[in-house]
């Protein structure tokens, strides 16, 4: 078993039996017939191709925006699994759920094969074309891109295009996006992505960031918190509050989870840094000013945490330094949620945090592969231009808006304004299926590219660019890679710079040839050799660029939460879990069929309701109940779950597709659908919490399906089973 | 395995007591005798499901979707169980109406959940084995509790007999249900073990082909198993490492220096640290008191309560 | 009582299994048993290969006819079997490796056919993969492994340096174990020689062999379920 360097292209070419012809051997055939099946025969295999031996080829995985670095095992020229690359600083060698299902995005079966030209299947040639007359007619302020987060030499190439289109918009959304905690990190503390050092925290009080589950960059977080809880760190076992309306999986981790009221995060910020500055603590002036008049009592009344607890938690941080403070989602998805988070970054500035475990991070030295990411202000600004009729030619690209936008958007209805409307994508989902052409994607197993991850793991100013590379040959001969596809629209508008590239793999080895010596790659006198290097581990560490601003030292002015309308009394929390996330996820059987984590449902989406407002409303488990809030109605199934605040109800994003596949489609309720459409005041970010919903009871109750049995994953009564203790009644020194 | 070698050998396949009947068989052929075992540690464990996809991924496990899953027909190997905290109310209030939501009101949620992941314990004296009326399950010379799909008949005795619930039966041919693997998915099967068929039962193996791989490995080399050989596939994705993985002879193993600092030995059923009132240890092994003899140490749990 | 019930269950297993057992009569002996004739895409001589080069006609104008076989060693084609599960069926660079260089057989019908293969017809389909059929077919729950046995029998019991000193008769007896001498005078296209079931496969894991060249030592193979069953 072996990783190896070699010539890409000779590989792909020697796989054509072993792809496809091969009797799938594994595959229920119990019977013994000679002379039936094939023998995996090639015509030139590289010496490392051997028959039944996995052959591992590095890459990067593409389920999420945090950008592991995955190592594929390739038997007889089909990927079959993935693991982490234990080389990475990101993940070491380690993958969540949601990355080892990357083998389902590929292999699966509601795959966009061909061109669709108005539902009809075209060539490439043809398609390509269509394109060519729509943008004939439209200027560049009538072409408009929307993408995901994109960067590396994707982000170069479509830079390159839209600067050949004359056309600025391009528009970046991520439908859950920190867009937040960007603004306010670079804000607070002059970096808007500073690597967070949970392993060298004695405390951690996280405010709604769910960083085991689905923030940011949750592998390495995990290892992180894994040091972090370590008996025989020198720090000493560290530990973990999580203060939040909804327990997420951070919460079901923590040694104390506090129901804070919906909103209020900011308010006991500020009044952690009074009763710090009470406790003796050296608060720095402007925080001590913002948090003045935050009396505990105050504090208590307001957020619905008693004072003992408030004391316990002042307590806590004033003993256990270097603590981290952190926001995540569930504090900054309001109208006030820049606040929030700006009282949070105050209380970390007050703690002496910032530069102990909120480490500058370091960007890369290519400020032209940096990751250009976004928020729902893109998506409004490229909403209000649809509804004005502005645009002629629209392209989508990793993002599926029609189905994440809020309904009072209307983004279907303006979409549906646009000339010519063009998605690049690998499923036919809402997205796609409104559009006019649909340009097949190759899956993340199948393409070139490179990437920059936006949250970095390591030490110091590391940095590093990850690669790309197919780990099998395509599944189907007419998809293309992003790359390629920007490349075919840039010979159209440029052919003297680019018709000397025959695909996009020969654009980015020129590209990275061409900066070999920047690369790290002045020793290697071969090009070939640099190369078959640089693919072999597909991550080229770099030395990135520290540039820090000037903190502000603004103290934020903390307005207060929207007061409950009284016919839409519940406050609804959107919940993003760890592996369907935002819904692009939903067609992969593996993610549905494993459990959410804390309410153990499969197959559906569900209301948690807190056990006390369920008695009083009158709603048992399985209940078919109505969701409603301003913007419309969705119906689920009830849950009765004790880690939610009384006066909020949860559900989990993700669900609801009307197209997308088969595992997708039909598949729980869209909450995006009936989210109010609030913003952050300061950073025009959609306030995913700022819905306020009514629940009511329908006729109709099911029996949900979910991994706990009846009594609700109670162990009375019962052995020792699953055993927790008090840390008092251990000694974790000795361990190993 | 013939009739004869069945009949032969079939003390040997049968353990009531590891110590009874002399432990393991050696396979002369190894440099020294291997057992396989695990320890989880239930403070590292998040809960997060990795070990259940990766294990779905190595496996070959048919997703059985929404309906089947609500039969109790789920194939997960690997399963994350969740559970809360006791309320701290007399039980007895709850118990005669075994009215959940008067539970659920209840449940201790300021310390967040519990998650334990279970799986097949491997154990020694493994329930399961002594009840199959055609052995196709027993016991392997490197401790592990062997399913040989071919030779099952679907009695599900041993299901029923397996007191931690980790056998799953085939209800259905799964590669003929619309749910499992459609066209391509069928590609990514892995080609090391077989697909189940209808009517027989199946479990976690510790990951057979990978340990088959690194014995394999080893014997050619002349050398014996190392930690860095063989890791198991929930082992290797776990995000936090909560899980080793190895073998128990070897003292030099993870799981071997992880078993003896916890005082916990396989062949125990009752350890003698359980006894001591002052003992700061958290090994323990589930249902110990039954004794299969499992072969997975658990580590407890520990939060801080004065916050 | 647990002894007892032990057996009862046992007893009952018997009969099911003896039930199975007389209907199916499985094969456990050791003789010979033809599979069927595989229609290979080329009628490829096993004997030419890696036969004895025993003398026809020394004299012979055309040089197929001076020889019976080469004395290829078996692994110099199927190379993986020292390393890996399967033996493996040579890659058509290598066919094409040797033959290229050999002129005298380069018109026959069989090179012909191979050289299209590798050359494509019109300029098309060039490097095309050998469409092999599989003679030795195992079901899907068997796991069997050609580098333990050829480690085991050819290396650690020393034919390796049998060979090594000329000829492959070392192989080809650690071969003919299981697939019969392929390479026999009369042999060409591989055709199954012995049973290849479980009955076929235990009864030498019961046997006695020689851990080293010595032969002083001897071993069994394992008898435990799961190591062939995956």
């Amino acid at each position: 078993m072996s990783e190896n360097g070699f010539n890409r292209r000779d590989f792909l070419k020697t796989l054509g039996w072993g792809g496809t012809a091969v009797a799938l051997s594994g595959c229920g055939n119990t019977s013994i017939e000679d002379g039936a099946e094939f023998v995996t025969s090639y015509s030139e295999p590289a010496d490392y191709v051997i028959p039944s031996i996995g052959v591992y080829y590095n890459s990067t995985c593409a389920q999420c925006d945090a950008g592991c670095n995955i190592t594929g095992r390739v038997r007889e020229g089909r990927v079959i699994k993935l693991e982490g690359n234990a080389a990475s600083a990101i993940n070491h060698g380690k993958t969540c759920g949601l990355g080892q299902a990357g083998v389902q995005a590929h292999y699966n079966p509601d795959r966009v094969t061909q061109p669709k030209l108005n539902g009809q299947t075209v060539t490439w040639e043809q398609a390509l074309a269509a394109i060519s007359e729509k943008l004939a007619g439209a200027s560049g302020a009538e072409v408009a891109f929307l993408t995901g987060g994109v960067s590396g030499h994707v982000r170069a190439l479509l830079d390159n295009y839209l600067a050949a289109l004359g056309s600025r918009e391009h528009f970046v959304y991520e439908a859950v996006s920190p867009a937040v905690e960007r603004a306010v990190n670079t804000k607070m503390y002059g970096t808007a992505m500073p690597r967070y050092r949970i392993d060298k925290a004695r405390a951690v009080v996280s405010f709604g960031a769910d960083f085991l589950g689905a923030w940011v960059s949750p592998v390495n977080f995990s290892q992180q918190y894994a040091k972090f809880r370590k008996g025989n760190r020198p720090e000493g076992r560290g530990v973990l509050v999580q203060i939040e309306p909804k327990m997420t999986l951070t919460g079901a981790n923590a040694d104390r989870w506090i129901a804070i009221r919906p909103g209020t995060e900011g308010i006991l910020a500020l009044g952690l840094i009074n009763a710090l500055g009470a406790a003796g603590v050296a608060v720095p002036g402007d925080a001590a000013a913002a948090a003045k008049d935050y009396t505990t009592e105050r504090v208590s009344a307001e957020t619905g945490v008693s004072a003992d607890q408030i004391g316990r938690l002042a307590t806590l941080l004033k003993e256990r330094t270097p603590s981290l403070v952190l926001a995540g989602s569930a504090a900054e998805g309001y109208a006030n949620g820049s606040q929030n988070a700006e009282a949070i970054a105050l209380l970390n500035r007050a703690l002496g945090n910032v530069g102990a475990t909120i480490e500058t991070s370091a960007s890369t030295p290519f400020p032209q592969l940096a990751p250009r990411v976004g928020n729902r202000a893109a998506l409004t600004a490229l909403n209000d231009g649809l509804a004005a009729g502005k645009y002629k030619v629209v392209f989508t690209c990793g993002t599926n808006p029609v189905y994440s936008a809020p309904a009072s958007l209307k983004f279907a209805d303006n979409y549906a304004k646009a000339g010519f409307k063009v998605a690049l994508a690998q499923y036919l989902d809402e997205t796609a299926q409104a559009a006019d052409l649909v340009l097949p994607l190759d899956s993340a197993m199948e393409a070139w590219a490179t990437s920059v991850p936006e949250y970095m793991g390591g030490e110091g100013n590391y940095t590093q660019l990850s690669v790309t590379q197919p780990l099998m040959e395509r599944l189907y001969a007419d998809t293309r890679s992003t790359g390629d596809i920007l490349l075919a629209l840039l010979k159209q508008r440029s052919p003297d710079e680019y018709s000397g590239f025959e695909d996009f793999y020969a654009y980015l080895r020129s590209a990275l040839l061409a900066n070999k010596t920047a690369l790290g790659g002045a020793g290697e006198a071969d090009d070939d050799v640099f190369w078959n290097v640089t693919l072999s581990q597909a991550i080229i560490p770099l030395q990135g660029v520290v540039s820090k601003s000037a903190p502000q030292s603004a103290a934020p002015a903390l307005s207060a939460p929207a007061a409950a309308d009284a016919s839409y009394p519940l406050r609804l929390i959107p919940s993003v879990s760890a592996s369907i996330r935002d819904g692009r996820h939903a067609n992969e059987p593996w993610l549905q069929e494993s459990p959410d984590p804390l309410t153990t449902i499969v197959w559906d989406s569900w209301v948690e309701i807190h056990p006390k407002k369920a008695a009083e409303l009158g709603i048992v488990e399985g209940d078919i109940v109505d969701v409603t809030s301003k913007s419309g109605t969705i119906q689920t199934q009830a849950y009765i779950f004790p880690g939610i605040h009384p006066d909020a109800v949860s559900m989990p994003l993700g669900y609801g597709h009307t197209a997308m596949g088969r595992y997708a489609k039909g598949t729980g309720a869209n909450v995006y659908s009936i989210l109010d459409a609030v913003y952050d005041k300061d950073t025009g970010e959609l306030a995913l919490n700022e819905t306020s919903v009514k629940i009511s009871k329908t006729d109709k109750r099911v029996i949900i399906v979910k991994e706990e049995g009846p009594a609700g994953g109670s162990q009375v009564n019962r052995a020792k089973i699953a055993v927790k203790v008090s840390a008092d009644k251990v000694d974790l020194s000795k361990e190993v | 395995m013939s009739v004869s070698n069945l009949l032969e050998n079939w003390s040997k396949y049968r353990h009531t007591h590891p110590l009874d009947d002399g432990g393991h068989a050696d396979w002369n052929a190894y440099p020294s005798p291997i057992k396989w075992a695990m320890s989880i540690d239930l403070d590292a464990c998040t809960g997060c499901n990795a070990c259940s996809v990766a294990c779905y991924a190595e496996n070959n496990l048919p997703v059985v979707g929404k309906d089947k899953y609500a039969h109790g027909q789920a194939m997960h190997w690997m399963r994350i169980e969740r559970y809360w905290g006791e309320p701290e109310k007399a039980i007895d209030e709850f118990d005669s109406a075994m009215n959940f939501q008067l539970v659920a009101q209840n449940f201790d949620v300021d310390q967040g959940a519990q998650f334990l992941p279970m799986l097949c314990q491997q154990c020694e004296a493994a329930p399961c084995e002594t009840v199959c009326p055609v052995g196709a399950t027993n016991h392997t010379e490197d401790g592990l509790n062997s399913q040989i799909y071919n030779r099952c008949i679907g009695s599900r005795y041993c299901s029923a007999n397996c007191p931690y619930k980790v056998r799953y039966f085939n209800w259905y041919s799964y590669p003929d249900q619309e749910h499992a693997w459609p066209e391509p998915l069928n590609q990514q099967l892995n080609p090391d073990l077989t697909v189940r068929t209808k009517g027989v039962m199946e479990k976690c193996t510790f990951c057979k082909q990978r340990t088959y791989t690194a014995r394999n490995d080893a014997k050619t080399e002349g050398r014996e198993i190392r930690d860095e050989d063989v890791q198991t596939a929930c082992q290797q994705a776990c995000p936090t490492g909560a899980i080793s993985f190895g073998n128990l002879f070897n003292p030099e193993s993870t799981v071997a220096k992880q078993w003896s600092a916890q005082q916990v030995d396989l062949v125990k059923e009752k350890q003698d640290k359980d006894g001591t009132p002052d003992n700061k240890l958290r090994g323990y092994r589930i249902l110990e008191e039954l004794r299969p003899f499992p072969s997975i140490m658990y580590l407890e749990r520990v939060r801080e309560s004065a916050v | 009582m647990h002894r007892f019930l032990r057996l009862t269950i046992l007893l009952a297993g018997m009969f099911v299994a003896t039930g199975s057992h007389a209907a199916g009569q499985p094969f456990t002996g050791t003789e010979d048993q033809l599979g069927p004739e595989v229609p290979q895409p080329i009628e490829f001589p096993h004997n030419r290969h890696a036969g004895k080069g025993e003398v026809i006609d020394s004299g012979a104008q055309d040089p197929t006819q001076k020889y019976v076989g080469m004395e290829i060693n078996c692994m110099y084609c199927h190379t993986y079997a020292r390393r890996s599960m399967v033996s493996g069926i040579p890659p058509l660079r290598k066919c094409i490796g040797c033959h290229q260089s050999i002129e005298s057989v380069r018109e026959a019908p069989r090179i012909k056919k191979l050289f299209e293969y590798w050359e494509g017809t019109d300029g098309k389909d060039a490097q095309k993969p050998v469409p092999w059929l599989k003679v030795h077919d195992l079901p899907d729950f068997v796991r069997f492994n050609h580098e333990r046995h050829i480690q085991r029998f050819y290396f650690q019991q020393g034919k390796v340096t049998q060979d090594e000193a000329g000829g492959n008769d070392g192989i080809r007896e650690v071969c003919s174990y299981c697939h019969g001498d392929i390479a026999a005078k009369n042999a060409t296209v591989a055709r199954r020689q012995k049973p290849i079931t479980m009955g076929w496969c235990a009864n030498c894991h019961q046997k006695d062999h020689a851990v080293d060249a010595t032969g002083t030592e001897t071993a069994r193979g394992p008898n435990d379920c799961f190591t062939c069953h995956k």
